[in-house]
């Protein structure tokens, strides 16, 4: 190593590198140099670090197992074992065991160890004549009471805590001995730092030594005064590991679903919304889902505990829509043919489809004809949560409400969503079933990687839902639609289509995007899109 | 979505053309709304989902055989099979009006009935009568062996003691009570039957107890056997239409598989009918209809001719629809099929021409920016459940609960983003800290029956040193950036330090809370940092 490398490494120290470096050409041990340095010691073991990453120190790190006394091995310390006590008060003349106990104040299990102990190492033996239990001294016990037991001598000598590696073999067994009895003997383990210097290390001290202070930090006096001028910069090892910073993120499937409504809102789709707590009305009834419809028992829905019923409900057209579900409100249609309950339309849920919002959409009075809409919400369904069902999930659906469109439109729109969402053009549409829709399809795509999926589901909405909804807004005069109102149906066995030639087409979409978003994200269980835990989040890609 | 299982090979029979598995799973994709759940090439049993809740013809062999039949132009038009008629009677007393008014029935003869056979015949009785039946309510079924009954059956209700008999897998007598209370079929399906006053009960002309409908059959009459080879079938229920739609589907099913069908006459004290009735729905459809709804141009000959393999009949304007369907309400339904018969991937699609200019909700702008700003600020945005753990929520007047939960996690829905966040620190207290987490979301909380609903904002942030300046700090940052006025009022709220707790007030109105979260609700969630929070109404943020 040349003089000048040695200079410059000197130059580059830290402030800390400097305090730590002459005191480990001293110390070996970290923890006398925190004490010596004055240091704390996070300090000095960066410090520490930082020079050996240099060569100039090296750091070693011993686990060791420390020996102390627990609360017992410090009573024996100081005032003996019970054994030592036991043969103490027999030293002079054999004693009747009532005499020891009292004498050696010792319990019952201490006698009884006592004696096994005792007994085990011939030092003490019964006294065959006597009238009570009565032991006496034995000649090898004699010798053990005047140097001492050897357990007693180890606690009663050594200095703890001391580490079991600086133990002798004899010690060591002793110690194995005591572990046995309660809370005499404690164990810790424990790191030992030391440190100290290489060659290179001790040159560079030499330099330090003698080299000119150097400046660490540039602050603003040294500016203003121009004292810069004259200052020597510390040079910085720029390869040293940093703390780490996590940056503020958005959360990537929220971030998703901005994209998807940016998506839509490029197509011209306007967005439309309703509240989260909704009405049987909203969600089912306004779709003509009839109220004995499997998907509106208990097991699929939420229900609200208190309050139980909306009190907002637009009374004419719940009478509509009650007249759509028992003879089809003068749409040709049959209808469902029961009893509405109007308590039940009433009935507060916890909505469990977007739909609700196109209901709630069409019958508004600001619907616009020609109108593309869509909403991304919340939706709540009974299931049990697995890695692919949630109690909450969102939707994205939609509606389109234009004159003149068919079945045809529908399968253009699902192809168009198919190009979106899967860059594909390679489409199945095939015919499917919604109780709010007639003709209705399923629409697979094929996914570049996903392969064929599931994309989304569509149909047009059933002329016995428009007609009640729209027929609102359009007696307020804001619809261009000729509306004819239709005679009732007279024979109960035939259906006549005409009256259904006034409502305008609506076509209603929905696309299953979590699957989308979940391919997108790397995820394979859908409980992950509204994780929390953060290294995840933390660490997830920004897509 | 009914599941069902049947062979293959018996299938292939029915339809009278020979198909591999592949070949059968995409003509139920492009034409049944249905799929292949599994194949069992062992037993030969196919497993299918129908997606359809309102065609119970399709949940059967024979039915999917007939509709394919149709589709692949093996068979063309209506498919019918011819009723004799015959002496059978059942007479219904008025007594039956108050709990399950109508009943259909007919005899069926000529074919050994076999293990499969009976499985089937059990499968689709389930199926129609759980699902479409809404659980036997609407309408339930009762297979029996023909020659033990003597003609004509009396359909009556009767008081609930004054009727015993011996219920299949029983071999006591009960009364009709014990029976609803005693005989699982009674614990599950009495609930039909509450509030009435006298039950329904099927005696034949000896007085023989032949079942209990909608519970339980008769074990000395009411057992279909293998190897019997003549039947009696019933429905009874509350809705007429469905009772005879079981009668159709059955018919058909017994006729195609070689039995005579022998109609029944049901008589009431006010009319008469003969069941199967074989009535069908007319209804009008027009290639104009057709055009308006699928876009297909068709002419009155083609159109008639998808509509024969639909199964449909034509008169004039208007499409016949078999008696084996009753889910045709409106001439939309009609046209459907014809589109399905057309193949939907025969269908050219079509653009939307319209022009309409799209735009988010009013807010999106808006929000979208404070989220911005606040990640500026180096928050990671949270994104969690609406629904919550009750018992994480502060006040429980406001909360609203769901009723029928099926787990304490997701028990209510939240009225602050607060206790999912600090959720987040409870599962993270081995990550790097500082933690610094936010959510914008929807919240909601009732006042007595009113329901009310707002976007809310939270910040909490957790380190060492995490105080009420700080989170001040970005407080005032976050209203600065909207050139909002405000001011701290020292508040109390069960979350945060007793004089550290502030409400935020602007435009004298109070918008949220910001303090410095109680060590009480930290130990709560097992938090071991200290932290700050701030909560923020959106909606009332906005309208200043």
């Amino acid at each position: 190593m040349t003089t000048e490398k040695t200079a410059e490494i000197a130059a580059s120290l830290h402030r800390l590198e400097r305090a730590v470096l002459p005191h480990i050409s001293k110390l070996s041990s970290v923890e006398d140099v925190v004490v010596a340095a004055r240091m704390q010691e996070v300090e000095v073991l960066r410090a520490l670090q930082w020079l050996q990453n240099k060569g100039l120190a090296k750091l070693t790190e011993k686990i060791e197992e420390i020996i102390r006394l627990g609360e017992n091995g410090k009573n024996y310390a100081k005032s003996l074992l019970p054994e030592a006590r036991f043969l103490n008060s027999i030293a002079n003349k054999p004693q009747a065991l009532a005499e020891i106990k009292k004498a050696a104040n010792l319990s019952d299990e201490e006698m009884g160890a006592s004696i096994g102990a005792l007994m085990r190492i011939k030092a003490i033996e019964p006294v065959a004549a006597a009238a009570e239990k009565t032991f006496k001294i034995t000649e090898s016990g004699r010798q053990i009471a005047k140097s001492g037991l050897r357990a007693q001598r180890f606690l009663s000598g050594q200095n703890f805590p001391v580490g079991i590696n600086n133990l002798s073999g004899e010690e060591k067994n002793i110690v194995t001995e005591l572990k046995k009895r309660k809370d005499v003997i404690k164990e810790d383990v424990v790191k030992k730092r030391t440190a100290f210097l290489t060659e290179l290390g001790k040159e560079v001290l030499k330099k330090a030594a003698s080299a000119a202070e150097t400046v660490d930090r540039l602050t603003p006096e040294m500016l203003i005064t121009g004292r810069w001028k004259e200052a020597a910069f510390r040079s910085y090892d720029l390869t040293a590991p940093v703390p780490r910073v996590f940056f503020g993120k958005l959360q990537p499937y929220r971030e998703f679903l901005e994209e998807v409504r940016e998506k839509f809102v490029s197509m011209g789709f306007e967005e439309m919304t309703g509240p989260i707590v909704e009405s049987e009305f909203w969600n089912m009834d306004a779709l003509f889902m009839p109220q004995f419809h499997s998907a509106r028992d208990i097991h699929d829905v939420y229900y609200v505990k208190e309050p139980k019923y909306a009190t907002d409900l637009p009374r004419q057209l719940v009478k509509k829509v009650k007249a759509a579900h028992e003879n089809g409100f003068g749409t040709g249609s049959k209808g469902w043919r029961y009893e509405f309950s109007e308590e039940k339309t009433a009935r507060l849920i916890m909505r469990s489809q977007t739909t609700a919002c196109s209901s709630r959409k069409l019958a508004s009075t600001d619907l616009k004809i020609p109108g593309k809409y869509f909403a991304i919400g919340r939706c709540f369904r009974y299931d049990v949560i697995d890695t692919k069902h949630l109690a909450d999930f969102n939707q994205v659906e939609g509606i389109v409400v234009e004159e003149n469109l068919s079945l045809r439109h529908l399968i253009g729109l699902l192809k168009l969503f198919a190009k979106e969402f899967c860059n594909t053009d390679k489409v199945k549409v095939v015919p499917s079933y919604f109780p709010f829709t007639e003709p209705s399809a399923s629409l697979y795509a094929k996914h570049p990687e996903l392969g064929w999926m599931e994309l989304g589901g569509a149909g047009i909405f059933r002329p016995e839902m428009v007609k009640p909804l729209v027929g609102s807004h359009m007696q307020i005069g804001r619809s261009p639609i000729q509306h004819r109102q239709q005679p009732m149906r007279i024979d109960p066995r035939s259906i006549a289509h005409s009256a259904s030639s006034g409502i305008v087409p609506v076509i209603a979409w929905g696309i299953g995007i979590d699957r989308v978003a979940m391919f997108k994200l790397g995820l394979n269980d859908i409980r992950e899109l509204f994780s929390h835990d953060l290294n995840f989040l933390r660490n997830a890609k920004v897509v | 979505m009914p599941t069902i299982t049947f062979s293959f090979k018996d299938f292939q029979q029915l339809l009278g053309k020979k198909l591999t598995v592949p070949e059968f799973e995409d003509l139920l994709v492009l034409y049944a709304k249905a799929e292949v759940e599994k194949y069992d090439k062992a037993s030969d049993e196919v497993t299918l989902k129908l997606d359809d809740t309102n065609l119970p013809y399709l949940w059967c062999p024979e039915g999917l055989a007939r509709f394919f039949r149709g589709m692949l132009g093996i068979s063309k038009g209506m498919q019918k099979f011819k009723a004799k008629s015959s002496g059978y009677k059942v007479t219904v007393e008025d007594s039956v009006k108050a709990v399950r008014p109508f009943i259909t029935a007919f005899v069926a003869k000529g074919r050994k009935i076999d293990d499969y056979l009976l499985k089937q015949l059990i499968q689709i009785q389930e199926k129609f009568c759980e699902s479409y039946g809404r659980r036997r309510q609407k309408t339930s079924i009762g297979l029996y062996a023909y020659g033990k009954i003597s003609f004509p059956v009396h359909y009556r209700a009767v008081e609930p003691s004054s009727a015993k008999f011996v219920p299949l897998g029983f071999d006591h007598p009960m009364d009709l009570n014990q029976v609803l209370k005693m005989h699982p079929k009674g614990q599950q399906y009495a609930w039909i039957l509450k509030g009435a006053s006298k039950y329904p009960l099927l005696q034949d002309n000896k007085g023989e107890i032949l079942s209990f409908p909608p519970i339980i059959n008769s074990s000395t009459t009411g057992r279909l056997k293998t190897g019997d080879s003549e039947l009696l079938f019933e429905a009874t229920g509350t809705d007429e239409e469905s009772v005879s739609l079981a009668a159709s589907i059955f018919a058909h099913n017994l006729a195609e598989r070689g039995f005579e069908i022998f109609s029944a006459t049901i008589s009431y004290k006010a009319k008469s009918e003969t069941t199967p009735s074989g009535k069908t729905l007319k209804i009008s459809i027009t290639p104009e209809f057709i055009e308006k709804v699928t876009g297909l141009k068709l002419s009155a000959a083609e159109a008639r001719q998808l509509l024969a393999k639909a199964g449909y009949e034509c008169a004039g304007n208007q499409a016949i629809v078999p008696d084996y369907r009753a889910d045709i309400m409106h001439s939309v339904d009609v046209a459907e099929d014809v589109a399905i018969a057309f193949g939907y991937d025969n269908i050219k699609d079509e653009p939307l021409k319209s022009y309409t200019i799209g735009m988010p909700l009013a807010a999106v702008q808006k929000v979208n920016n404070l989220r911005k700003a606040v990640v500026a600020m180096g928050f990671q945005e949270i994104f969690s459940h609406i629904l919550t753990d009750k018992s994480s929520l502060i006040g429980s007047a406001e909360i609203i609960e769901l009723e029928n939960y099926m787990s304490e996690t997701y028990s209510a829905v939240r009225n602050s983003l607060l206790p999912q966040l600090l959720d987040v620190l409870s599962r993270n207290k081995h990550t790097d800290y500082p933690q610094k987490v936010f959510e914008e979301g929807t919240v909601s909380a009732r006042n007595g029956s009113k329901i009310m609903e707002w976007h809310s904002l939270a910040l909490v942030s957790a380190h060492s040193k995490a105080d009420f300046t700080e989170q001040k700090q970005h407080l005032s940052a976050i209203l600065g950036s909207l050139g909002a006025q405000f001011a701290i009022k020292p508040t109390e709220h069960a979350a945060f330090i007793k004089g550290r707790a502030g409400s935020i007030i602007v435009d004298n109105e109070t918008i949220g809370v910001i303090g410095e979260i109680s060590p009480a609700v930290l130990s709560k969630f097992g938090i071991e940092m200290p932290a700050t929070a701030l909560e923020l109404n959106l909606n009332l943020l906005f309208q200043q």
